[in-house]
């Protein structure tokens, strides 16, 4: 009996203890943070953060980073590596024995296609965890929950997101929610080559301001690209891009005063008048040889860059990041092997402007496609207990892209790849001619392996002349038009080019171009829904 | 008795069946549903419960009817399957006629020639044609003949509508399919006993003659096979098309097959809407089975499979 009253006791004592420990264990799990607010002081939340995790057992964060871009944008991926460093860094400094590390760096060259790979990938949480893309695709993502709404934690950092150029805010915005925080942005200038200019004596003096005031419309590029063409000054008068992705035609659009879609009825626009007069425009250059017939399907690499660095043509419609493309690629063929350029040739051949007005009256413009870092809806799923901690994760990827728009980190990006900022303070620095030579010689405090693959960009483009250009090119941002951030917007763009490329090779004249876009328009029910046909072909309109 | 050989029967079948039922017969059940809602964006959990009825299908019928690329693109895919498809099976036939005839390791090399085609990346492959297509003088072909004096300008060839961009498209993706029936019709000569062809040419038969007496009629079957298999292949083949117009190479109109404008139209705008792609792909295969049970009816398939009479009662 006393054994078994022994065995008794000694049963409950051992439950007790057991059962302590759970309670205790529950309690100590309720006391486990899975959340932290943040406070608007980075450091601080990182810290917190990392504690958080470390007392959860954490002390490895795993992410991605998917982005994509022209050859020297590559800080679309490694200002994550790079922010990645600098948290890691003050988590070394706070004894916080956490690292985030990123293993996936993933860069396309087609920003489409990174979307398109993006989409079917994030169901099946194979995604990156940090996507950088055009804002333009960021409707579609936010609306199918496949990016992270950030308003709530962006509210923290309102002195960070207030430093942000506010139309770039705007555009990084889902039905009034944030998803994300713009990385960079562009101005398409219209380039003219000096030497070709000066051959037919066009002097550029002034045209800068008399393009601004809407005093040289498209008759006088039309004008002075006829005499270059005639006097054998260049052999062509006009070059341009091709593609319905690169929506820089569109131009024509808001230069000729149209608009392409509708805030309140929420639809895009097929601006009959505008459109009409884009397509004649265009087709008279093409007609009277000044603009090849078959530009939609030349080359890029060795026909459309080579024909502007080698000066046969007086003006081209390009982008700002042209200017050290030039710089880091072989197009310059006129010697032999093709080489880039150096800095003080793109100078000395090119001068630049808005995009003229299409006729008296109007304005110019400039059309701008802001890339954006967008957070996965899913951020953080390599890692352990990711439900559990979802949101100590989802924290630590907004303040990961917080850190990666550093104003260093985007002055960085634009200098070499010649983007324009996308906030005050890295504009700032990019003026700051020490902060330059830092650059140039790599000097800076920047993670080994970033170093590393910026080394080659870096040597090519850290140039005080590329410098002034971004400098001088930035007030476009006051001019610039955004196309239209709506799903349906790149089947209206594949309709415009599949219209333009028969006009320009004159399979179809102006007006049968502008009705064979509302037919292909109307052939698609779900397309016709979503866009509304504005305005008739004028009738006595004349060009030039 | 009969459960015996209900379970043998089973257990060698089984494999084919399971295969079939996974690969198959799952899809297209899944097919056939998706294109009945308004499954896009990969969005599996928000769209695949939204039935919509026929709407996937009203919507592609509309474009059938309204689109005014439709035309050239129906012409285009007639045009293309049928030279495409004469071109694959005659081209694997006589390939492999002719390497029947030469040594073994000189058919080895040709055949493995052959077989470039199809074993490149089809980015790469279509590369090159796209610089040897291109219609400036950046490209080889251009460049060729206005060293040799045969042409001033450049000649546009991919633009050229409408036989410039069907030839470009049609040679391009001919000899992709040409060593498809060329193994099957090496492999299927190699199986005709050789005697019959050492007795032909001991009774003095030429080349000529035992193909056409002995080897073509051996080969019937294969015929019968590669015939469909192309044709299915071809009706529904997309991916070098694709890029040939994607890169601005082929005219669009001339350069797009029903499949890819209706791949173009579901995934290559920006959205990816799998539901109007399903309804897609349900006419399709409808168009493929109706052609496939043409194609056997054509070639007498029916009396193919009728058992042998035989010689001795």
């Amino acid at each position: 009996m006393k054994g078994k009253f022994g065995i008794l006791v000694a049963l409950v004592v051992f439950f007790g203890v057991v059962a302590s420990g759970c309670i205790g264990g529950e309690e100590t799990s309720k006391t486990k943070a899975t959340k932290v607010e943040l406070t608007g002081d980075f450091v601080k939340d990182v810290v917190a953060i990392g504690k958080a995790l470390e007392e959860n057992g954490i002390n490895e964060v795993k992410f991605s980073a998917w982005g994509s871009g022209d050859p020297n944008s590559v800080m679309r991926v490694h200002g994550i590596v790079e922010a990645a460093r600098r948290i890691n860094k003050v988590w070394e400094e706070n004894g916080v024995n956490v690292r985030v590390i990123i293993t996936d760096k993933y860069y396309a060259a087609a920003f489409q296609d990174a979307y398109q790979e993006y989409l079917s990938k994030q169901p099946l949480g194979q995604a990156g965890d940090f996507f950088v893309n055009s804002y333009a695709f960021l409707p579609t993502l936010a609306d199918e929950g496949y990016i992270l709404e950030i308003t709530e934690y962006a509210n923290a950092y309102k002195s960070v997101i207030d430093d942000f150029y506010p139309s770039l805010i705007e555009a990084s915005k889902f039905d009034g929610k944030l998803y994300g925080l713009p990385q960079d942005t562009e101005a398409r200038p219209f380039y003219i080559r000096t030497d070709v200019a000066a051959k037919i004596g066009f002097n550029l003096e002034g045209l800068e301001e008399k393009v601004k005031n809407g005093e040289f419309t498209w008759s006088d590029v039309y004008q002075w690209a006829k005499k270059a063409k005639e006097n054998g000054a260049a052999e062509w008068g006009l070059i341009h891009r091709k593609g319905s992705a690169h929506p820089d035609l569109i131009q024509f659009i808001f230069a000729f005063g149209g608009k392409l879609y509708d805030e309140n009825s929420k639809k895009l626009v097929v601006d009959v008048p505008a459109i009409y007069k884009w397509l004649y425009v265009e087709w008279k250059f093409a007609q009277d040889g000044l603009l090849p017939k078959d530009i939609m399907s030349w080359d890029w690499a060795k026909q459309i860059h080579p024909a502007i660095v080698e000066g046969r043509t007086l003006f081209d419609i390009g982008g700002t990041w042209y200017w050290t493309e030039w710089q880091t690629k072989d197009y310059y063929g006129k010697e032999g092997t093709p080489r880039p350029l150096k800095p003080e040739e793109v100078q000395a051949w090119l001068a630049y402007t808005l995009f003229p007005a299409g006729e008296e009256g109007l304005n110019p413009v400039t059309l701008s496609q802001p890339f954006v870092w967008m957070i996965n809806s899913q951020a953080g799923q390599q890692n352990p207990s990711y439900e559990e901690f979802k949101e100590l994760y989802h924290e630590l990827a907004f303040l990961m892209i917080i850190k990666a728009s550093d104003p260093d980190i985007n002055a960085i990006h634009s200098v070499i790849s010649a983007h324009l900022p996308v906030r005050k303070a890295a504009a700032e620095l990019i003026r700051d001619e020490e902060w330059l030579n830092e650059l140039k010689n790599l000097n800076l405090n920047l993670d080994q392996e970033v170093k590393d693959n910026l080394r080659d960009i870096v040597a090519t483009t850290v140039h005080p002349i590329n410098a002034k250009f971004l400098a001088d090119v930035s007030y476009m941002l006051e001019y610039t038009k955004l196309a239209p951030a709506h799903p349906k917007y790149p089947a209206l763009a594949d309709i415009f080019k599949e219209a333009l490329d028969k006009v320009l090779r004159g399979d179809m004249s102006p007006e049968d171009g502008v009705e064979y876009i509302i037919q292909k328009v109307n052939a698609d029910p779900e397309l016709a829904q979503n866009v509304e046909v504005i305005g008739e072909v004028p009738k006595d309109w004349q060009f030039p | 008795m009969k459960g015996k050989k209900l379970q043998t029967l089973s257990f060698f079948l089984s494999p084919m069946i399971i295969m079939v039922g996974l690969f198959y017969l799952i899809p297209l059940i899944f097919t056939i549903y998706i294109s009945f809602t308004k499954m896009k964006n990969w969005n599996t959990e928000k769209y695949l419960s939204e039935v919509v009825g026929f709407y996937n299908y009203q919507r592609l019928f509309h474009m059938f009817q309204h689109d005014p690329m439709i035309k050239a693109i129906l012409l285009t895919t007639v045009i293309f399957v049928g030279i495409t498809l004469i071109i694959n099976v005659l081209g694997g036939l006589l390939l492999a006629l002719g390497t029947f005839f030469v040594n073994e390791s000189s058919a080895s090399a040709i055949r493995l020639l052959w077989l470039l085609p199809r074993m490149s990346p089809i980015a790469v492959y279509s590369l090159v044609w796209y610089y040897f297509f291109h219609g400036s003088d950046i490209g080889t072909l251009n460049s060729i003949l206005m060293k040799l004096g045969a042409i001033s300008t450049p000649i546009p060839w991919g633009q050229m509508t409408p036989w410039g961009a069907w030839s470009v498209i049609i040679f391009v993706n001919g000899l992709v399919g040409v060593s498809f029936g060329m193994i099957v019709f090496t492999s299927s000569l190699n199986q005709i006993p050789k005697e019959l062809v050492i007795a032909a040419r001991v009774d003095g038969a030429s080349a000529w003659q035992i193909s056409r007496r002995i080897l073509i009629p051996l080969t019937k079957w294969h015929f019968l096979y590669v015939l469909t298999w192309q044709f299915l292949s071809l009706l529904t083949t997309y991916p070098h098309l694709f890029l040939l117009v994607e890169w601005d190479l082929v005219n669009r109109d001339y350069g797009t097959t029903l499949a890819l404008y209706v791949f173009n139209t579901a995934f290559g705008r920006g959205e990816q809407d799998q539901g109007l792609a399903a309804a897609a792909a349900v006419i399709l295969s409808i168009i493929g089975i109706l052609g496939g049970f043409v194609t056997l009816k054509v070639l007498q398939f029916e009396r193919m499979i009728h058992e042998p009479r035989g010689d001795i009662e």
